[in-house]
């Protein structure tokens, strides 16, 4: 892997130029103002500590992701057959994305593996990823099986040393952003060394190293699935969606037509197991009819079943649904009570 | 004069008038038949009670592009239910303020009375109510758009 | 250090412990620690053992009437739809009321959704509930690693910061108006009354916004719900949002499109504040709850006020006083009906 050194001019240099040809978006808080926003390159400043409240996912995974388009207007020749509503776009290039953030990418790619329009979205965005020097209390990657200096997911990872940035090219794509700074730009091995040390470093503070999902998957299903816990975290949970919404790795979603006069669209949008709607059948039953059922279905899936499908868990450790959940349901507690099942 | 000034210009209201079916209802039904004139800007709903009209259906018809609202039922005292318009009267008055509050022109909002015998003055009520609608000009702030 | 909170926290769980001991209630619904220093966790115990861990702070924002009609339904023996409820008393809840909460449980006797006889409630009179919002703007982005709370005082640190604030500049907005802080329903008063509060202006802000004109309105308004990700945890968090199905999951009509449109943000804004007419204790439930940070209770501040104004009346205060929307008065404001005044009601009384 190449590391580069940048300083400081060398970055806005980048990101004008990268400015030019493709939109460049970062976190945007503070103000009352919440989420990720276009910005102008010389507006950019290093991400604040942690994670911004929303994540990556909505470049991705759009809410909604408008599939297909009609005309619903009589008259017209072509009323009721649908067009494909999605063109390519130009690149995006999203600056300041947290390890967790990048990796929960690739976990998403893995049930979208054959979903064109999540591809059409990943091959027109690049990553351009700050890691961790200072991860917060509720922050937990290592124990998802990343880390706060993971690259996972990232075409370029900046990060932050004394007088600049050392630039770790991660793909063909960010070499190419890198331009010839990408042959000029090499880092000392001192420098090399000081970013292992910071690696090393920052295997510290993020829970436990090293992801259960192999102890998980080996678990047997129904002892976790009856687990008397649930009852205990069903009790606190108000069924909200805050935590589906904010989840970088919750990819669940509905699919519905909208008409509004004459113009018709199929969207998928966000669609959260927290909901009775989720799974309410047609004829009115609904397996997941109470309130622990929806609960236990969140973590379930998360922490086995799909690992036991695609192997890791379906959880970056970003901490979003700790801070925001409205009555403090904590996902590691519930990590630590299903390990401690034998 | 560009082109979207010259729509607004050619610009008719639609109103959607939910009229209660014993009082309302029966006066648009009496102004038609005594041939009393106006505007053709309302559609017509007909509903049991103005006590039946829920702000659903308000905000659906505005959502839907509807430019002003109209409800109508029996004056008090009238009702066929007894009391339907009454407790309609307080609810109406909490919507009416809300939507001003949070941004909806007064003007689109509209509640009235009107008795089975009232065919003159529904006319009237529509042109007022039409003419009150004109000058805030078309919907756009609840109105749903795609694509 | 002994404060009023932890004083109040030991007589919370003495009596949480008696009532589960004696069998008076089979399950006690308070709060926990949180695994944050500025949430708490709701928490329903149900053995005398579990009352030990419950907490009562100024961190307590949940509104406990929210959780009270699904945990007593919970608590009935199970048995098949149109099945009469066993003979005899059916299980009780101990819970924790305040003001508001209270008056919450008022309007859920009101509105049949349970019994009075089957809650035993402690009353406490609250002292105004911490926004947490407002720590996190005083930490300025930093993150709040530990909270201490004194009657007075919030102090909050970090990695590299403390900060000390009196409670009343971190109070939620309101806490900071509330005028009926002591429970007008219980079965035991827990700690010291607090007097009624006289608030000056305590509708201030709805005031500020009534004088801007339209257009400044409906700015005002799409910017305060623009971060909106309908997620729905202040419906979710209101204990008035006991609908079977929610209007937003009506499909037939449909009355509220599914994704994050604006016209569809607004409209499920809109709709939720008015199903809360007439209701709305002003907890802040919904606020507290909120992730994205979104005033929504300016909107049935609103519908408070106008209330207040109208029908001179506040919801929940007695079992015995109608919700404003389930009663009506012949004399009632009438200068918003376009021609109204030609015909005069004819008819008096009011419904009882």
């Amino acid at each position: 892997m190449k590391i580069l050194k940048l300083d400081n001019s060398d970055l806005k240099t980048l990101l004008t130029r990268w400015n030019e040809t493709r939109d460049l978006f970062s976190p945007v808080e503070g103000n009352g103002k919440v989420g990720w926003q276009r910005i102008e390159p010389l507006a950019f400043n290093e991400p604040a500590e942690g994670v911004p409240r929303a994540s990556i996912k909505v470049f991705f995974f759009p809410q909604p992701e408008t599939l297909l388009e009609y005309s619903t207007r009589s008259g017209d020749r072509d009323a009721y057959v649908p067009r494909p509503a999605m063109g390519k776009g130009r690149e995006r290039i999203i600056l300041g994305v947290r390890p967790c953030d990048a990796r929960s990418v690739m976990l998403n790619s893995l049930p979208f593996a054959n979903d064109p329009y999540f591809k059409v979205r990943k091959d027109t965005t690049l990553i351009v990823g700050f890691t961790c020097e200072r991860p917060c209390s509720t922050c937990f990657c290592s124990w998802t099986g990343g880390s706060p200096m993971g690259t996972e997911g990232m075409d370029i990872a900046m990060t932050k040393i004394e007088g600049g940035y050392l630039a770790a090219v991660l793909s063909e794509k960010g070499k190419e952003l890198l331009g010839h700074l990408h042959d000029t730009k090499e880092a000392s091995p001192e420098e090399r060394k000081q970013l292992e040390a910071l690696r090393k470093q920052a295997q510290k503070g993020t829970g436990p190293a090293g992801s259960p999902a192999e102890i998980l998957r080996k678990k047997a299903l129904m002892d976790l699935y009856n687990a008397t816990f649930w009852q205990k975290l069903a009790d606190s949970c108000i069924n909200c969606g805050a935590c589906t919404f904010l989840c970088p790795t919750c990819y669940c979603f509905d699919i519905q037509d909208e008409t509004v006069k004459g113009k018709g669209r199929r969207i998928r949008y966000w669609d959260s197991c927290m909901f009775p709607l989720f799974t309410q059948h047609a004829s009115g039953h609904n397996p997941r009819g109470q309130k622990i059922q929806r609960v236990r279905n969140r973590f379930m899936h998360k922490l086995k079943y799909f690992p036991e499908r695609f192997g890791p868990l379906s959880c970056v450790g970003c901490g979003r649904c700790i801070r925001e959940c409205p009555v403090n349901i904590d996902i590691r507690e519930v990590m630590r009570d299903l390990l401690s099942i034998q | 004069m560009d082109s979207a000034s010259d729509k607004d210009q050619k610009w008719e209201p639609k109103i959607i008038a939910f009229l209660c079916n014993w009082c309302s209802y029966a006066g648009a039904d009496l102004a038609g038949v005594s041939r009393f004139q106006y505007p053709p800007n309302i559609r017509i709903i007909r509903v049991p009670c103005s006590g039946r009209v829920s702000a659903n259906m308000i905000l659906d018809a505005l959502k839907a592009g509807a430019d002003g609202i109209l409800v109508s039922g029996c004056h008090p005292g009238d009702c066929h239910y007894i009391s339907g318009n009454l407790y309609a009267r307080r609810r109406f008055a909490l919507l009416k303020n809300l939507l001003e509050f949070i941004g909806i022109e007064p003007e689109r909002i509209n509640f009235s009375w009107i008795s089975a015998s009232e065919g003159e003055q529904f006319a009237e009520l529509v042109r007022e109510v039409t003419t009150r609608i004109k000058t805030v000009g078309p919907a756009r702030h609840l109105v749903k758009e795609i694509g | 250090m002994e404060t009023l909170f932890s004083q109040t926290t030991e007589a919370i769980r003495r009596e949480a412990k008696d009532l589960l001991e004696s069998g008076k209630v089979a399950a006690f619904l308070g709060f926990v620690k949180g695994s944050l220093p500025t949430v708490t966790r709701p928490f329903v115990a149900r053995t005398p053992e579990e009352t030990d861990k419950l907490v009562w702070n100024g961190l307590c924002v949940m509104n406990l009437a929210n959780y009270l009609p699904g945990l007593l339904k919970s608590l009935e023996p199970p048995r098949r739809p149109g099945e009469p409820p066993p003979e005899g008393p059916l299980p009780r809840v101990g819970v924790i009321a305040t003001g508001c909460w209270s008056r919450n449980m008022v309007i859920q006797i009101q509105e049949n959704q349970m019994d009075r006889e089957r809650l035993v409630i402690l009353g406490v009179d609250s002292h105004g509930m911490i926004d947490r919002r407002k720590l996190e703007v005083l930490a300025g982005g930093r993150e709040i690693q530990s909270l201490e709370e004194t009657d007075e005082r919030v102090i909050i640190s970090g990695r590299d910061f403390k900060m000390e604030t009196a409670r009343q500049e971190v109070l939620r907005d309101n806490c900071l108006t509330c005028v009926h802080p002591s429970p007008v329903i219980l079965d035991k008063k827990i700690g010291p009354t607090v007097p009624e509060r006289r608030v000056h202006e305590p509708f201030a802000r709805i005031e500020e916004i009534e004088r801007m004109d339209a257009g400044s309105r409906w700015a005002w308004f799409q910017e305060e719900i623009a971060t909106c990700i309908r997620c729905y945890a202040c419906r979710n968090a209101c204990p008035l949002c006991y609908c079977p199905t929610c209007f937003v999951d009506d499909s037939h009509p449909q009355w509220v499109g599914k994704s994050i449109d604006k016209t569809d943000t607004a409209t499920f804004h809109i709709l939720r504040a008015y199903h809360c007419a007439g209701r709305c204790t002003d907890c802040g439930a919904c606020e507290s709850a909120c992730p994205m940070g979104i005033k929504m209770r300016l909107f049935t501040r609103k519908l408070q006020k106008d209330c207040l104004e109208l029908f001179a009346s506040e919801p929940g205060l007695d079992l015995n006083s109608p919700l404003p929307l389930t009663t009506y008065q012949p004399e009632d404001p009438d200068t918003f009906i376009i021609a109204g005044s030609k015909k005069q009601g004819t008819q008096g009384g009011s419904e009882k």
